[in-house]
């Protein structure tokens, strides 16, 4: 990666699948952070602003596209932060789902983590 | 302060009988020397002098001094990625069996038990994240339990000496742990989170199965310290905390097909495991 590393937050409910994520994206030069739920991503955003977001639909509190719906709709920069939205749920009315509730993308779990990197460096301006 | 441990033949076998009825061990003759020294080391501990009064404390105050008692006897020597043939086993053949039979199934449920110090529950996360593609996939929820709550709090901090992790790769220390001192490194907090413990007694049929339902128990070298009576409540308790079609797999030196017919067994290339039968006959 050239320049500045990118910035990612990981926001899933389960531990072992953010450490998996990071571990694939810190690789590849990211710095990376977590958050649990919805709440917790947008306290972390108001704090510190990231360069992409890879989000999972299915997570206590606040769900992913709950989160994303809250977050496209505030009047501040980080409304518009990219946002990877990643699921297990396969059908086209999910995917339709979470684009319109202001998903960039959307990718199937399981995510190869050459996959996860790769759309990770399009996405946040990396490459 | 001297102790004086005159123990009677009479009292040591009561003193077994006892711990017998309660934690279902077995301690013989041959024990002796051990069971002593550990006596000692309590009755200094709640200060005691005379073993016939320790014994009284002990059978008084059963719950809590019986904890301390068996926390200081079971043997918690164990070491990251500890016979490994059945974590080979697990992500080639028992999870896609799970999931080839459970479609739709969101969830795994892996059981480590006893877990000591976290060693067996902290690898099979590790193994999991190195070896396991569709580890995203699943909500995995990985359990640790044991009858030893002093266990249990070193288990929650995770730290460890350089003798836990030599069959690690400098890789794999670099990703899990960070080192604290010369000598000690803690496993990182998201590997920590994704390990839960709780303190169970096998024999208490209640406390296992307010564990819930597993797909994979690992339950390595616990059975041998019990008697057959035991080992057969043991054996049976797991049993009923397997979901159907679930496994269990046992140390190296361990057989269940001696101690239970409840289980089939299965041979996979790495192990031979055992299975609760997939649906009722």
């Amino acid at each position: 990666m050239i320049g500045e590393a990118k910035s990612v937050l990981i926001v899933d409910d389960s531990s072992i699948v953010r450490l998996y994520y990071r571990e694939a994206l810190e690789k590849e030069g990211f710095r990376v952070d977590g958050a649990l739920n919805g709440i917790e991503a947008l306290e972390k955003l108001l704090v510190e602003p990231v360069d992409l977001l890879i989000v999972d639909i299915n997570m206590p509190k606040m769900d992913g596209l709950s989160f994303l719906r809250a977050l496209r709709m505030k009047e501040l920069p980080i409304a518009s932060i990219p946002a990877l939205v990643t699921s297990t749920e396969s059908t086209q009315k999910d995917i339709d789902a979470a684009l319109e509730a202001g998903a960039n993308y959307y990718l199937v779990k399981p995510i190869a983590s050459e996959t996860l990197t790769l759309y990770a460096t399009v996405l946040s301006g990396a490459a | 302060m001297s102790i004086e441990l005159d123990v009677s033949e009479e009292q040591y076998r009561r003193l077994c009988d006892f711990l017998y009825r309660r934690t279902g061990m077995v301690f013989t003759e041959s024990k002796r020397y051990f069971v002593e020294r550990r006596v000692i080391d309590r009755m200094a501990a709640v200060g005691l002098v005379r073993f016939s009064d320790y014994f009284t404390h002990l059978r008084v105050n059963a719950l809590d001094e019986i904890e301390h008692f068996v926390n200081s006897i079971t043997v918690n020597e164990t070491y990251f990625y500890r016979e490994d043939y059945h974590f080979h086993c697990l992500t080639k053949d028992l999870l896609r069996r799970r999931i080839s039979e459970n479609p739709g199934a969101a969830s795994l449920r892996i059981w480590a038990f006893p877990c000591s110090t976290g060693e067996e529950p902290y690898s099979l996360a590790m193994w999991l994240l190195e070896n396991w593609p569709p580890v995203d996939s699943y909500n995995v929820e990985i359990i640790g339990s044991d009858i030893d709550t002093k266990v249990l709090r070193a288990a929650r901090e995770g730290m460890y000496g350089e003798r836990a992790l030599m069959r690690l790769t400098p890789d794999l220390i670099r990703k899990y742990f960070l080192q604290i001192e010369p000598q000690k490194w803690q496993i990182i907090p998201e590997l920590r989170e994704s390990v839960q413990f709780s303190r169970v007694n096998v024999l208490d049929i209640a406390e296992t199965q307010g564990q819930g339902k597993f797909d994979v128990i690992f339950c390595r070298n616990m059975l041998i310290y019990f008697d057959d009576a035991s080992r057969r409540r043991a054996a049976e308790n797991l049993y009923e905390s397997l979901l159907p079609g679930g496994f269990i797999c046992l140390g190296h030196t361990e057989s269940m097909s001696r101690i239970s017919s409840l289980f089939e067994v299965c041979r996979f290339e790495d192990a031979i495991v055992y299975q609760r039968a997939a649906r009722k006959e």
